[in-house]
């Protein structure tokens, strides 16, 4: 018996098997998870903003200061389930509270340095000066800061920073944030279109019309006009799916809607990946395991990085020590196969009692995960992707708007370029903040200069096209098609061993027919599920359509770049080039494929030089 | 085996049958108890509403004087085994707050302070960990009698504070009614509220809920319900008719208390253990 | 190892309870499971889920009854809890089924607005400038941000289940004292209110929103707190104030309960006439008398004091 039909007989045995129940009353709903006038189709929305998390919430507040603006924010999933929540450490920004002697130059020059030289330097000027105001304002909105002895909000350092300026609330910098913004959206009455998985941008020839939805809890399709849209749908991780810290949600579906119309994906092949992200599932190990002591051993039990890094060992960079971790394991010295190959990190010759008392959640996860007792045992741990740095490029960081008009964007989804090649620790949060609340301004602005251009038949002819690909789609037959998580499997195969965390030219080229390959069995995918209600399969099958567009940037973007800097590491080409590549990779996609074009690094007073800590 | 037993109000008051069988059977089983004297009441789970500061202080010099006798303290109401071991808990797990209610005790001029010496346990946790006090006495009285085990909440919960066993998966109710010779049944309103506490501030969902425990009892073919908590008994037992009316139901379930079961499964006899001063099902409980 | 979930399923107006068989691995969570079902055995098979590291709060459901975060618990562990092979997931309690496992979280928006879920700052503050708060003020709230919106808590939530109209969601009630403990706050009072006129005192103190938060934190001693706090700001004239007072007062006047006095405290004379058929029937079996004396506590005096100094040390912290 083949595996498929085994499969099937099985779900259909256990259809059979199942009690069917009558529905009762008790199940029937009526959802609000979509404004009234959103359903009745008499709203054209000033500002619609995709994405809940930090950017999406905090742009909502800055267009809606303005009560006779119309904004809304939609989200896949319901408003505080986003990547935002899962940042521990803190937000930046130049307070002088904790630490006088701070500077907006300094922490300009720290992030520029951080990301090797490939931030735009008047766009990291304008973050610096603005990130602190930015955190002020979030102690107005109630933000449960941690406080010093003054009563002010106090401040840690986080690594690459050379003065303590991350304001924070315990290790759940980005919980804190998403709960506040939410607050205050309840609290604003900011309209949310929730559960609601945007499909496309909807464009009447090169007005924008609006953006096209699939309603999850009725499959519904709708389109939603709006004068402007802001992009802020979160990072791409999940091109590497099993080896990431990112949620499920992080698909990069907005990044793919603004290529689609043109707005260029700058710098895809910046992806930052982080040491220690355990083995079995790339859930993150907190950096603070390698401050306290924790130590890395390969399959021989051997402390390597003391081969790589001889004066800071585990101490080195994320950066260094994720590339020395990845050499042990291409080198047959890591312990396992696959993509769950890792190598130990060994805590046990720290005192139990510290373990406990300091790594509690460290000890947590590998004990839950693992199955493994970190206080007795080393756990097996192996780089994990961790944040995008590249993304729909926005062409002006004084507004947010990208080069399609009307088209905005935010937060890790978008690459203004601040955080260059590298990202360093409590960056991420304070640009969400800071050009949040500049591109919900930039878009209110806009949309108060300008009529609605689009037209609602575009927006009703992208919705028949979409249902008519749902009813095709859904009722493709397994036989012969393999599945979509079949194929992400094997997408994620390419994206992880040939333009991971190392990546040389012939790889690139590999990976890129190799996509291709899955890109023809996307096409013909079987997703098995026809249901109108809360299709997550469906769902998934348009999040992995997406991926593998993601990744196909990715590779096209490390193929160009022939040099290693930040989070790209060309074994072909390890060294940094400023002559050639002090530049940004802007990626095309139109009907006839990708297309690369460049676009130089803007430098105002931080001229590079070798990064070194 | 000696204990200070803490009675709690009811037991002085509306529950005294409670009272009664409890010292008959103790009795019975050998197990010796001596009340603590003057003992205030444990706030029913309201006083720390009002203050919460005062009503730690009132439990902490209760547990004192137990403390003093150098027992561990007995107590056979879920709120009462709560508030004392909540009390207990965060007494002990916070050397300032302990330092700050002993100041209290002693600026009110009670003689002891709290120290933290006496562990705290209910009547059903006891009889659990030491069947050898009763398993030669047992009868047979209760050969064949479906009884459903009903726990109420706070024997159970919170878990940090009441973690005798798997607050979400308990089994020592059932354990018990089986090795007192009856067979345990599983109904689905084992673990429910049955509303006491909000008597005043939901009235109308508290009597619905008081029919629904009985009622689900009756679904799973108990002739009687067994409760380790004597609020939980008032509830079901003297609002019993309230509960059905609610409900729209006309089984009457009789409501036990803990020390009645055991009481008659040991030989005793309805009136031994006070049987007749139930409100619900006086016609209904076939034994004794 | 094998493990059998029993899952209930809700799709386009069918229910039903479907069985699959998973292969345990170590580290495999009931969202783990649900995951592999999903990719490998039944598309169909529906739930939420975005973090899988218990932060994002989008995965909680219910296994054998109890609300769990799904991303968090292991298999393996609650096979060992209810020694079992088999286990039941449902959707979480008290919220409508959208689809499967998926449940509708905009009616609980609607809930939280009630409580005014936001920070009104004193006037001397400003974006521009921030707010001032002492460490100790922060620790004063801290535990109560730290809520994920995972619903768990109000999943066995006694009273919701009955009727949510005249009742919040535990996790209301959490942001409510967040916000009214919170100094940055010139309204706490108006946030205390609003808890009230939302059914504060409806609580059943059952202690299950507390057993279920994943993260630890202790709603129903929140509720406790906002009821100690509206007798703090004088909003205390309810019959559930009262009753709590009634029960308060007899402690300090004679160390225990007056029955037979309670309900004519908590609800007056007249409203408590209207139970006298109660009474009546109580007094028939002998649990109720009216002409008996309640006792009082020998030691009355020092438990008055020891209610007085408690007190005052609680005012002398305000």
């Amino acid at each position: 018996m083949s595996n498929e039909i085994s499969r099937r007989t099985f779900i259909k045995g256990a259809a059979a098997a199942g009690v069917v129940l009558s529905a009762s009353g008790c199940f029937s709903w009526n959802g609000r998870n979509i404004p009234e006038k959103v359903r009745r189709g008499d709203v054209t929305y000033d500002v619609l903003i995709i994405g809940s998390g930090g950017a999406g919430m905090r742009a909502a507040l800055a267009a809606a200061g303005n009560k006779d603006r119309k904004v809304a924010v939609m989200t896949k999933l319901v408003p505080t389930r986003s990547a935002s929540t899962m940042a521990q450490g803190g937000m930046n920004g130049v307070t002088g509270l904790t630490d006088p002697t701070d500077s907006i130059e300094s922490h300009a020059f720290d992030t520029i340095k951080g990301g090797d030289y490939l931030c735009d330097q008047d766009a990291v000027e304008y973050f610096a000066e603005r990130a602190g105001k930015n955190i002020f304002e979030m102690d107005y909105m109630g933000y449960p800061y941690n406080r010093q002895e003054d009563g002010h909000f106090h401040s840690r350092k986080m690594g690459g920073h050379s003065h303590p300026r991350a304001a924070y609330f315990e290790d759940r910098a980005g919980h804190a944030m998403v709960h506040t913004l939410f607050e205050q959206c309840l609290d604003k009455g900011i309209d949310f279109i929730s559960e609601c998985q945007m499909l496309e941008i909807s464009m009447a020839g090169d007005k924008l019309a609006g953006v096209i939805a699939m309603d999850m809890r009725t499959g519904n399709f709708i389109g939603i006009p709006a004068k402007t849209v802001l992009i802020a749908t979160g990072g791409y991780g999940r091109a590497y799916w099993v080896r990431t810290s990112n949620p499920y949600s992080s698909t990069g579906d907005g990044i793919v809607a603004g290529m689609k119309v043109g707005i260029p994906f700058k710098d895809p092949e910046m992806v930052q990946f982080h040491p220690t992200g355990l083995s079995v599932n790339g859930v993150l190990l907190s950096e603070s395991s390698r401050s306290e002591g924790a130590i890395l051993l390969n399959k021989n039990r051997e402390r390597f990085m003391e081969k790589y890094a001889p004066e800071k060992k585990e101490l080195a960079t994320r950066d260094i020590v994720a590339r020395s971790i990845a050499t042990e394991i291409e080198e047959g010295r890591g312990v396992g196969e696959g993509l769950t190959a890792g190598v130990y990190l060994d805590f046990t010759h720290i005192p139990a009692e510290r373990i406990h008392e300091r790594l509690g959640q460290v000890y947590d996860l590998s004990k839950r995960f693992a199955g493994v007792d970190i206080t007795k045992e080393p756990v097996l741990i192996s780089p994990t992707c961790h944040y995008s740095m590249g993304g729909l490029e926005m062409a002006d960081f004084h507004t947010g708007e990208t080069r399609v008009p009307g088209i905005y964007t935010a937060g890790e989804c978008s690459c203004v370029s601040v955080h260059g090649a590298n990202r360093l620790g409590a960056n991420s949060l304070s640009e969400v903040l800071v050009f949040g609340h500049t591109a919900g301004d930039g878009a209110a602005a806009y949309a108060k200069g300008h009529p609605y251009e689009g037209s609602q038949d575009q927006l009703a002819k992208d919705c028949a096209k979409w249902k008519d690909h749902f009813d095709e789609v859904t009722t493709r037959p397994h036989e012969g098609n393999r599945t979509v998580p079949e194929i992400r499997d094997a997408m994620v195969q390419t994206m992880w061993f040939k333009a991971g965390v190392f990546r040389n030219g012939p790889q690139l080229e590999e990976a890129a027919k190799e996509l291709a390959k899955h890109e023809e069995d996307y096409k013909k995918c079987y997703v098995g599920d026809p249901s109108h209600v809360y299709n997550t399969a469906f769902e998934q099958y348009v999040e992995l359509g997406n991926l593998l567009q993601i990744s196909h940037a990715i590779v096209q973007g490390a193929i160009a770049r022939k040099e290693s800097r930040g989070g790209h590491t060309r074994r072909d080409f390890p060294k940094r080039d400023d002559a050639n590549f002090l530049k940004h990779t802007l990626i095309f996609k139109d009907e006839t494929g990708y297309r690369a074009e460049y676009k130089d690094v803007v430098i105002t007073k931080y001229p590079p030089k070798e990064r070194k800590y | 085996m000696k204990y200070a037993l803490f009675p709690g109000c009811v037991l002085e008051g509306a529950a005294a049958e409670a009272y009664t069988s409890l010292k008959k059977v103790c009795e019975a089983i050998g197990l010796e108890i001596e009340e603590i004297q003057n003992w205030t009441c444990c706030g029913a789970s309201h006083a720390q509403g009002v203050s919460d500061l005062a009503s730690l202080a009132v439990n902490a010099r209760n547990i004192s004087i137990a403390e003093n006798l150098g027992l561990p303290i007995l107590t056979v109401c879920n709120t009462c085994t709560l508030q004392l071991r909540m009390a207990k808990y965060r007494l002990d797990h916070d050397t300032a707050l302990k330092a700050r209610v002993n100041g209290i005790l002693k600026e009110a001029g009670h003689p002891y302070e709290y120290k933290g010496t006496s562990e705290i346990t209910h009547f059903l946790w006891l009889l659990d960990q030491h069947p050898e006090l009763f398993e030669g006495k047992v009868t047979g009285a209760l050969a064949g009698m479906k009884v459903a085990g009903y726990y109420g909440c706070h024997i159970l919960r919170p878990h940090e504070v009441m973690n005798y066993e798997e607050g979400e998966h308990p089994e020592s109710l059932e354990r018990l009614i089986r090795r007192l010779g009856a067979e345990p049944v599983w109904f689905d309103a084992s673990r429910k509220c049955c509303g006491f506490h909000a008597q005043f501030g939901a009235e109308h969902d508290v009597m619905t809920v008081t029919g629904q425990i009985a009622a689900s009892a009756a679904r799973a073919d108990a002739s009687l319900v067994v409760t380790p908590c004597p609020l939980c008994q008032m509830q079901l037992d003297m609002y019993g008719p309230e509960g059905r009316e609610a409900v729209h139901s006309d089984t009457e379930m009789p409501i036990l208390h803990l020390q009645q079961l055991v009481g008659l499964a040991i030989g005793m006899s309805k009136e031994d253990v006070g049987f007749n001063r139930h409100v619900t099902g006086q016609s209904k409980l076939k034994i004794g | 190892m094998q493990a059998t979930l029993n899952i209930h399923r809700f799709v386009d107006g069918k229910k039903w309870v479907q069985t699959y068989k998973v292969e345990v691995q170590t580290g495999m969570t009931i969202l783990g499971a649900l995951t592999e079902i999903k990719e490998k055995q039944d598309p169909t098979l529906s739930f939420a889920c975005s973090c899988r590291s218990s932060i994002c709060g989008a995965c909680a459901t219910r296994v054998n009854g109890n609300a769990e975060l799904s991303c968090e618990v292991l298999v393996e562990g609650l096979m060992k809890r209810y020694r079992s092979e088999e286990l039941t997931i449902e959707p979480l309690g008290n919220f409508r089924v959208i689809r499967d496992l998926v449940v509708d979280w905009d009616p609980k928006y609607a809930r939280i607005k009630k409580i005014r879920p936001v920070v009104h700052p004193k006037d001397e503050f400003s974006a521009e400038k921030g707010c001032l708060q002492s460490p100790a003020d922060f620790n004063k709230y801290k535990k109560l941000a730290g809520c994920i919106l995972c619903g768990s808590c109000v999943s066995e939530c006694n009273k919701n289940a009955l009727n949510e109209d005249d009742f919040l969601d535990p996790f209301a009630f959490v942001k409510a004292l967040k916000i009214a403990t919170d100094t940055r706050d010139k309204d706490a009072k108006d946030h205390v209110k609003a808890a009230i006129d939302a059914g504060l005192w409806a609580c059943f103190n059952c202690q299950e929103c507390t057993a279920k938060c994943p993260k630890g934190l202790d709603p129903a001693g929140a509720i406790e707190k906002l009821k100690a706090l509206s007798f703090q700001y004088k909003l205390d004239d309810n019959v559930g104030a009262r009753h709590a007072k009634a029960i308060y007062d007899d402690i300090q006047e004679s160390g225990t309960l007056d029955e037979s006095k309670l309900n004519i405290k908590s609800e007056g004379f007249l409203a408590a006439g209207l139970r006298l058929p109660m009474a009546l029937r109580l007094m028939n079996v002998g649990k109720m008398n009216p002409m008996e004396k309640h006792p009082v506590n020998p030691e009355i005096k020092t438990i008055d004091a020891v209610v007085k100094a408690a007190e005052a040390a609680e005012k002398e912290e305000v």
